[in-house]
């Protein structure tokens, strides 16, 4: 088999790269046919990486550039991208921006047309793409209206048109509800099967590395291991190590047995096997004991902070995102909003600060209806971090940044001092007063956002998908800080698609589904429902499936293993 | 939020070759231009109305609705204060300004709308495919077509960001004049950090699906160009010639 990719030390550094370099020494292989995962944390150099294969770096992102990469043979530096564009396709993380046609038709077309593709055997292969990536019967949508899944799988479909012989995704699933990620999954294993299609993904999600021939991962520009995806995702150690989820499951065991790494099950059908082989029990004790303190954190909530009746919203344009809402939020409570893309989720929290207004229902923040209220009056109780922070950062340095909603409420100089202070100290931000925000890591810049709304001292925070383009130890941070947040008596709404971290922190969930609450209760009882949720495109961690097969539903491999007997 | 002002529906308006709808919003600029008379373009506007009513795609004039209002309301107030004349009303306002006023109010909608009408009805892949057959370079349509795509793009950022600054305090609507514009700052930084984002991107995507591969490509869209387009197409000719040749001869 021949050599699809091949690269040899190769290094790069950005041109305004402070120090190191982004990619150092990078020697890879990979054959003809193979389906490759890259993972690694935040800066590891993944996406440098994948932007070298198909030549976007050395020639539309510019920086010190040495070794070489082939891609099928061609050096990327002596061909423009459009023409390497033949060989490999790359999908990007940020599917709103690679879609710019009218209709999903046209889009897969603009690939093949570039290639001067007969029209005859575009319209062959639209029809062959449209199946692969199943969206037959959506030729005529216009791309905004697709859901983030669809609008993913239409990305890939548009790469997958031009036949090249590589495909690389940058990230495909960040931004994805569980069932769109599985979606792009399964597809992606399918155009594996199918032939000789090279594949390489690069990836945070740990379970869905699975399917591939090989893993790489990377840290610090350097590749750190490479092999076989059962072997190395089930080196627990190094996992925790370098900041990538770790397989629960896998994990679990290591803890409660004395089982070789490669003995290690990986899947909830394969931990019950083992559990059940292990004669491992579950300490019904120690479950009710869970039971209770859930039910006393549940007594210690205290007034009603929001409370939404019979809402109902239609936006100008007709289309009605509610249908009928009631919810109850009590001071203290932690509750997390689930829903797959164009669900209604987003729509029914900015009503919690006035930010849309109900077309019918009521709903009433402190005691006041939003409808006889202001924005900037329910924003000293309610503070709304929205998803992306760069669509609120605008200040020369963090402490501006975080001053601008106390200065804004006129309060006094050393008031304001005392208020970014306190929130920076939150944040675990404190030093970085006079640094430029747009200078700051991705993260960094999400706690400067949830900074900027602590400042205002709101009893209530809205938080949308925090953990969103955050790796595995950048997520865990964040919702640390958020826990704390909560612990401190803030009462936290969270909307997030990524359910381990519902599993672990939320207290309650609501589920919204085309408009409406369908599920919503403790956290423990909504898991427990794991065909109602995956009704709703919505699929429990896997932990929370294994406990559940075993008839008790344990949020995370902490309290699996407090119940466990039998060690 | 919608990002196109394309309106999908399957009309005549719709099925028309880009090629004639680029004359029809042309044609309608010329004699909007060409006269001064409330009348002539009075019978333009109702003209160009029921165009744009075949096409069932009025209805994104609500969202320009405001300007639409501002223009036709700011010309009346200039040109009745300005333009002077025999019938004085009150103070300088005279009948023969308000009059004009009006005149110029509508040649600008008219024109506004025309061109309205010509992007709700024609996708951007038939402007810029009705632009290469009429010679312009295939990069140069498709530029002039993506520009059209980024100002919705440009209003769906701004939007977003004026909810997450307003959710912060950002009260707009209070304070001075030159207070109101220092409180616009929150709002263009991050929508131009967005805007530059997001076009990087699309750029790189652009290149990475061959995009100048060669010069020459395919096009899978068809246009045909049937006899319907051929008797609007005479027919905004005449219109036109009609126009220049009464503009000359009665001097309206």
């Amino acid at each position: 088999m021949g050599k699809a990719v091949s690269i040899e030390n190769l290094t790069f550094r950005y041109k305004d790269q402070k120090n190191g370099n982004a990619i150092e020494n990078i020697n890879l292989d990979i054959d003809e046919g193979q389906f490759v995962v890259i993972m690694g944390p935040s800066g590891a150099g993944k996406s440098t990486l994948a932007n070298c294969l198909n030549g976007l770096i050395p020639h539309f992102i510019r920086g010190e550039y040495s070794g070489q990469v082939l891609i099928n043979g061609m050096n990327t530096k002596e061909y423009p991208v459009s023409k390497m564009a033949k060989e490999i396709g790359l999908v990007f993380q940020d599917f709103e921006s690679q879609l710019f046609s009218t209709n999903t038709k046209l889009e897969i077309a603009f690939g093949p047309e570039n290639f001067k593709v007969e029209r005859a055997e575009i319209e062959k292969r639209i029809k062959e793409v449209l199946k692969t990536v199943q969206l037959e019967g959506f030729e005529d949508r216009q791309p905004p209206t697709l859901s983030g899944g669809q609008k993913q799988r239409l990305a890939i479909g548009s790469v997958l048109a031009s036949k090249p012989k590589i495909i690389c995704m940058d990230e495909p699933t960040t931004d994805l509800d569980p069932i769109g990620k599985m979606g792009i999954f399964t597809i992606a294993k399918e155009l594996h099967q199918e032939g000789s299609l090279t594949l390489i993904i690069i990836e945070h999600e740990t379970e869905e590395a699975l399917y591939a021939d090989r893993l790489i991962i990377m840290e610090e520009g350097h590749i750190l291991r490479d092999g076989d995806p059962e072997e190395i995702l089930t080196d627990v150690e190094l996992m925790d190590r370098i900041g990538i989820m770790p397989l629960q499951i896998p994990k679990y065991f290591s803890k409660v047995s004395s089982l070789e790494s490669h003995e290690l099950p990986l899947t909830p059908e394969e931990g019950l096997e083992k559990f059940n082989s292990l004669k491992l029990e579950i300490d019904d004790k120690e479950y009710i004991n869970i039971i209770n303190e859930d039910l006393e954190r549940e007594k210690n909530y205290g007034d009603v902070l929001i409370e939404v009746k019979g809402l109902e919203h239609t936006y100008p344009n007709g289309k009605t995102a509610l249908k009928g809402v009631n919810l109850t939020i009590r001071e203290g409570e932690f509750l997390a909003i689930l829903g797959h893309n164009g669900s209604g989720k987003t729509t029914l929290v900015k009503h919690f600060n006035g930010l849309l207004l109900p077309t019918k229902g009521q709903v009433i923040v402190g005691g006041k209806d939003t409808k006889e209220s202001s924005i900037f009056e329910i924003g000293k109780l309610v503070g709304y971090a929205f998803q992306n922070p760069d669509h609120q950062i605008f200040a020369d340095t963090v402490y501006e940044e975080v001053a601008f909603s106390p200065k804004i409420r006129g309060y006094s100089e050393t008031e304001i001092e005392e208020r970014v202070r306190e929130a920076l100290k939150a944040v675990d931000m404190e030093g970085f007063e006079k640094e430029d925000p747009f200078s700051l890591t991705k993260g960094q810049r999400q706690r400067i956002a949830v900074a900027s709304i602590l400042s205002a001292r709101p009893k209530v925070i809205i938080l949308d998908e925090p953990t969103t383009g955050l790796d595995f130890k950048e997520q865990r941070q964040m919702m640390e800080l958020i826990r704390q947040l909560n612990e401190k008596g803030h009462t936290i709404v969270m909307i997030t698609h990524t359910m381990w971290v519902v599993s672990e922190y939320a207290h309650k969930v609501a589920v919204v589904n085309d408009g409406k609450v369908v599920l919503y209760g403790s956290t423990r009882d909504v898991f427990k429902k794991e065909e109602e949720l995956l009704k709703t495109y919505l699929k429990t961690p896997h932990i929370v499936s294994f406990s559940n097969k075993l008839g008790k539903t344990l949020l995370s491999v902490d309290e699996m293993i407090r119940c466990t007997k039998g060690v | 939020m919608d990002m196109f002002l394309y309106i999908d529906k399957d009309t005549f308006l719709h099925r028309l070759d880009p090629r004639t709808k680029l004359a029809v919003m042309f044609g309608s600029f010329v004699i909007a231009l060409l006269f001064e008379s409330l009348p002539i373009l009075l019978a333009l506007a109702v003209i160009i109305l029921l165009y744009g009513h075949s096409g069932k795609v009025l209805s994104n004039l609500k969202r320009i609705r405001v300007i639409l209002f501002m223009i036709g309301l700011m010309s009346i107030v200039i040109w009745s204060i300005t333009r002077g004349g025999e019938t004085k009303l009150l103070g300088p306002i005279t009948l023969e300004g308000i009059i004009y006023g009006i005149t110029v109010g509508i040649k600008f909608n008219v024109m506004i709308i025309s061109g309205m009408i010509f992007l709700s009805s024609t996708t951007i892949e038939g402007i810029s495919l009705g632009l290469v057959k009429l010679k312009v370079p295939y990069r140069g349509a498709f530029a002039f077509s993506t520009a059209i795509r980024l100002v919705p793009m440009i209003v769906a950022t701004s939007y977003t960001i004026t909810q997450a600054q307003r959710s912060r305090g950002l009260d707009l609507d209070s304070g001075s004049f030159i207070q109101r514009i220092k409180k616009y700052v929150p709002l263009i930084i991050p929508t131009f950090v967005s805007v530059i984002r997001s076009t990087n991107v699309f750029s790189m995507a652009l290149e990475s699906k061959g995009f100048g591969y060669d010069k020459e490509r395919t096009y899978y869209m068809e246009l045909s160009f049937r006899s319907v387009d051929y008797v609007i197409l005479i027919i905004t000719l005449l219109l036109i010639l009609v126009s220049i040749y009464a503009k000359i001869t009665f001097k309206l």
